[in-house]
């Protein structure tokens, strides 16, 4: 309320008072002093250490003796790309990638369709629909171990009951089984965000015309595309990216799960460039790993803007 | 009429499979709590918990060092949502109200940390960190998490304060109001709900954290909680019970947490990825 008294005042009091008082150092500097502590927060914790990786990744350094950096030019890049395990890795992680997508995305959206109706109930039904987003990662690593687990675990009981048991139990241990159970684990985590986001989009979508489009007689898929999809598709769009990045530099999950085993079977960009740091000690390879990784990111982002902006164009024409 | 019905009864269903799939796993988490050891290695394992076997909660946090991580859990995640928040506010008012050279810059820095796997950056900080002798220490931890979350935090923020008018401002600059006392007087109470949001992401990024905290911490004293909980996996001495009750521990904050602001992270969320 104090707010809105404050408009009614402010021209009589210059007049009267002429009291302003220029900042002591100028108003040209004062969103640098806004700003300053907060930058060199990131220039310090984010900016120099990434400068530092980019010059890792050009030279052989070892955990073991880190100062002593040799340059290589690129030698680290040449060697990862003529590796096959390293193209194991970059399969690996494209199908990750677009599964989460595709997976948390497509989730999401039934989801989100399914609790757009009025129901009774539906406000606790989407508060409980979000506890998979609200848990730590960490503990869902440890419960889906546990759940999955060979002899003992609640889905092995289940898939064995209906007779669908994995050989020997083990989900996690199994090449063929890991990178889905990973996957399902990861989408499991991820469409409560999905869903939500979407399902305040859907509010966007205007009830008249879809009655209109059901009224002359449209399908319900037909109505679906011409109407809801046409509301929601930038959102789905911004969703895809959003789930494609978190994906790139995802982590604990799939390394809690599977360290990337068995034999590379879940190994993404990111669990390669942290074990050849920590496994097998080499710096300047893990940070070529890690530069791959970032340099694709910056490719999706890139490319979403361009098909974003030729989409739009679309629309207009 | 017929076939409403049918897809009414379908709708239901499928809303209570979508919920089942939701809760489960962490229903899942307490019913392993609440277990005996004959109920958990039985041919049919119980499917609902054991309340009388309530203790176990007790016992996790008066044995084990369980009640130390979550400790050292909360003194990172409070750190982290004061520091983050507290250099998030002016930066994101700078953001929103003013034009300045490097603006555009500093936008898209911004927004390319977000892209940064921490797994990345663990190597050069585990060098900073040991020049400047934060190895071994939760103030390390707090700066840390806090550079990492910061930016969304700042993002989150300046969305909030770009939806201000700013004749508000304008008539407490004409008071003769300094910049900061027109931010700290009329700016932060309209966008609490932002704040709230904001620092509730920031908390949970510090709680959730696990890379840093278990390359950087070395002394068990000082763990926290995500490395304590990830150290179980593959484990075997500790009773499963134990383990799932620690977890769940760990989780009911989180989740508990969340449920209550959610409708402000939400939107505070997708605000800030709306500006990605």
């Amino acid at each position: 309320m104090t707010v809105l008294e404050q408009t009614g005042a402010p021209k009589t009091i210059r007049r009267s008072g002429g009291r302003h008082r220029p900042s002591p150092l100028g108003s040209k500097w004062t969103p640098y002093l806004f700003l300053a502590p907060a930058a060199l927060f990131i220039l310090v914790f984010q900016a120099v250490p990434l400068a530092q990786e980019v010059y890792l990744s050009f030279t052989r350094t070892t955990l073991l003796n880190p100062t002593r950096s040799e340059w290589v030019g690129l030698d680290n890049f040449n060697r990862i790309f003529g590796d096959p395990d390293f193209h194991r890795t970059l399969l690996i992680t494209f199908v990750y990638v677009i599964a989460c997508v595709v997976g948390a995305v497509g989730t999401g959206l039934v989801v989100a369709l399914l609790l757009n109706k009025g129901f009774r109930g539906r406000g606790v039904a989407r508060a409980l629909v979000t506890v998979p987003w609200a848990a730590p990662g960490i503990a869902v690593a440890l419960i889906a171990t546990w759940m999955l687990n060979a002899q003992y675990g609640i889905v092995n009981r289940l898939l064995n009951a209906i007779g669908l048991g994995v050989p020997g139990g083990a989900i996690l241990d199994s090449p063929r089984y890991a990178l889905p159970a990973v996957l399902a684990t990861t989408i499991w985590q991820l469409f409560p965000f999905t869903s939500v986001v979407l399902l305040s989009a859907l509010q966007a979508v205007p009830q008249d015309l879809h009655e209109a489009a059901t009224v002359d007689g449209a399908g319900r898929w037909a109505t679906f595309r011409a109407v809801t999809w046409q509301v929601i598709k930038p959102t789905v769009g911004l969703l895809a990216l959003l789930m494609t990045i978190w994906s790139l530099r995802r982590f604990e999950l799939i390394w809690l799960m599977t360290k990337g085993g068995p034999v590379g079977a879940t190994e993404t960009l990111v669990i390669d460039l942290y074990s050849q740091a920590f496994d097998s000690k080499e710096l300047g390879s893990a940070a070529a790993i890690g530069m791959v990784g970032v340099v694709i990111s910056l490719i999706v982002i890139t490319g979403s803007r361009l098909v974003a902006r030729a989409v739009e164009k679309e629309d207009v024409r | 009429m017929r076939r409403f019905r049918l897809g009414l009864t379908a709708r239901i269903v499928a809303v209570l499979v979508v919920l089942g799939v939701a809760v489960f796993p962490l229903y899942w988490m307490l019913v392993t709590a609440l277990s005996s050891n004959g109920d958990l290695f039985a041919e049919r394992p119980r499917l609902t918990p054991d309340i009388g076997r309530f203790g176990v909660f007790v016992e996790a946090l008066a044995e084990g060092k369980a009640a130390g991580w979550l400790l050292n859990s909360l003194v990172i995640a409070v750190g982290t949502m004061v520091l983050s928040v507290g250099l998030g506010i002016p930066l994101g008012y700078a953001l929103s109200r003013f034009s300045f050279r490097g603006k555009a810059v500093l936008t898209v820095v911004l927004l390319f940390t977000q892209m940064l796997p921490e797994a990345l950056m663990v190597v050069p900080l585990f060098a900073l960190f040991r020049r400047f002798d934060l190895l071994d220490s939760l103030t390390g931890l707090v700066l840390v998490n806090s550079a990492f979350v910061l930016p969304i935090v700042a993002l989150i923020l300046k969305g909030a304060i770009d939806g201000i008018p700013r004749e508000l401002e304008e008539a407490g600059r004409a008071d003769g109001a300094r910049p900061f006392t027109v931010l700290t007087r009329i700016n932060l109470p309209l966008i609490a709900p932002s704040i709230a949001a904001t620092a509730v992401i920031a908390f949970f990024h510090a709680w959730n954290e696990y890379v840093f905290a278990v390359t950087f911490i070395f002394d068990p004293e000082l763990q926290p909680a995500s490395v304590g909980i990830a150290n179980f996996i593959g484990e075997l001495g500790t009773p499963i019970q134990t383990v799932m009750a620690v977890a769940f521990l760990f989780t009911l904050p989180a989740v508990a947490f969340y449920l209550l602001a959610q409708k402000y992270v939400v939107s505070g969320m997708t605000a800030g990825a709306v500006k990605g």
